[in-house]
């Protein structure tokens, strides 16, 4: 993108106008703009001053910024509704992720531990291996994930950090306090079935080491974040 | 970016009308649209010229005008169209602008309050 438009970006991302329409916008801005630089060269004059009598026939900063926020239509829902984005939206991704992971040891456990009392036990068939895997990466991997997807969400919106925060922190604690249990029940025949809750555990050491855990995915979720926010002052167009 | 003076607030609205005026009789990109606003109103509606397209985005998002992307002379540009409802708001606007223009013109001119307010 054309560097005159850097302060532009910046500053439309920062009113909270979503991240396409800022892009469409900045690219239609460029296009005008070098239409203008040509004819203004085509006037006769040098491409040094056809650049400057463009940009002040484009419009200042202030202005086109105005333009753009006036129009709430263009405002993200991060910015409409950061408590619906950050607080909510990542409690159901979680939620659906647990489901999935959950129904892959289920249904796992129907069709290679048939006659097993629990699905954790040790398994050999290679298929499996990687059937069983799959949900286990799932589980494990989710909460993550999904912090990094808030975390590259707010870093593009320029958002302030209390709402990606309050998300980070939410998911930390489920993802540390999730837990899956197991049972069939002692009839012959009988279909097992698969739970989840939450719950940092009975005593204070097994509190202590959820806490951990959280903590743990809370730095893995959040490193993405620091490092981005680290590496903007040396990357001024960033 | 140098800072430019422009019309003040009580142009507002007045760009939209123009535009689906325009826009109306053929289809246009950004550029195409600033310069012909610019010739068919001597220069006297003055915008910062990047000001047009938040109007044409949100003119499209209401579904008052359509885009489509086209390539001219190696360059890849958007293309600005008016639809069935962008007629029907046009005409509203304008029928609107029309009377206030009138009644403008009248008080002006020094006609009595109750003949300007219809």
């Amino acid at each position: 993108m054309a560097k005159p438009f850097n302060e532009l970006r910046e500053r439309l991302l920062r009113a909270g106008v979503a991240p396409r329409h800022v892009r469409r916008y900045l690219a239609e801005l460029a296009d005008h703009l070098a239409d203008l630089r040509a004819e203004e060269e085509r006037a006769g004059r040098s491409p040094a001053d056809a650049e400057s009598a463009a940009l002040v026939r484009l419009g200042g900063t202030d202005d086109l910024s105005r333009a753009m926020i006036e129009q709430r239509q263009f405002q993200s829902w991060c910015a409409r509704a950061p408590w619906a984005m950050f607080g909510l939206a990542p409690l159901f991704l979680l939620a659906g992720a647990y489901f999935v992971a959950c129904l892959i040891l289920w249904s796992g456990w129907k069709i290679f531990l048939p006659g097993t009392e629990s699905p954790f036990v040790p398994i050999l068939d290679g298929f499996a291996i990687f059937y069983f895997g799959v949900g286990r990466m799932l589980y494990f991997a989710a909460p993550v994930l999904i912090g990094w997807g808030i975390a590259l969400v707010a870093a593009r919106q320029r958002l302030s950090a209390f709402w990606p925060t309050v998300g980070l922190v939410l998911v930390a604690l489920i993802g540390a306090t999730a837990q899956v249990h197991a049972s069939r029940p002692a009839v012959p025949g009988a279909v097992g079935h698969v739970s989840m809750d939450l719950a940092l555990g009975p005593s204070a050491q097994a509190a202590s080491h959820g806490l951990l855990h959280a903590l743990v995915i809370l730095s893995l979720a959040a490193l993405p974040c620091l490092v981005w926010r680290l590496q903007r002052p040396r990357s001024p167009s960033a | 970016m140098a800072a430019r003076e422009t019309n003040p607030n009580f142009m507002n609205g007045v760009p939209e009308l123009l535009i689906l005026r325009l826009l109306q009789q053929e289809e246009m990109y950004g550029y195409e649209i600033v310069h012909a606003i610019r010739s068919r109103t001597e220069a006297v509606v003055a915008v910062g010229e990047g000001v047009v397209y938040p109007v044409l985005h949100g003119l499209e998002r209401d579904g008052a005008l359509r885009s489509r992307r086209k390539n001219v002379n190696g360059r890849s540009r958007i293309y600005y169209s008016v639809t069935a409802a962008g007629s029907r708001r046009l005409a509203d606007l304008s029928e609107a602008w029309s009377n206030l223009a009138a009644a403008i013109q009248k008080m002006l001119k020094g006609g009595r309050h109750g003949e300007a307010i219809q």
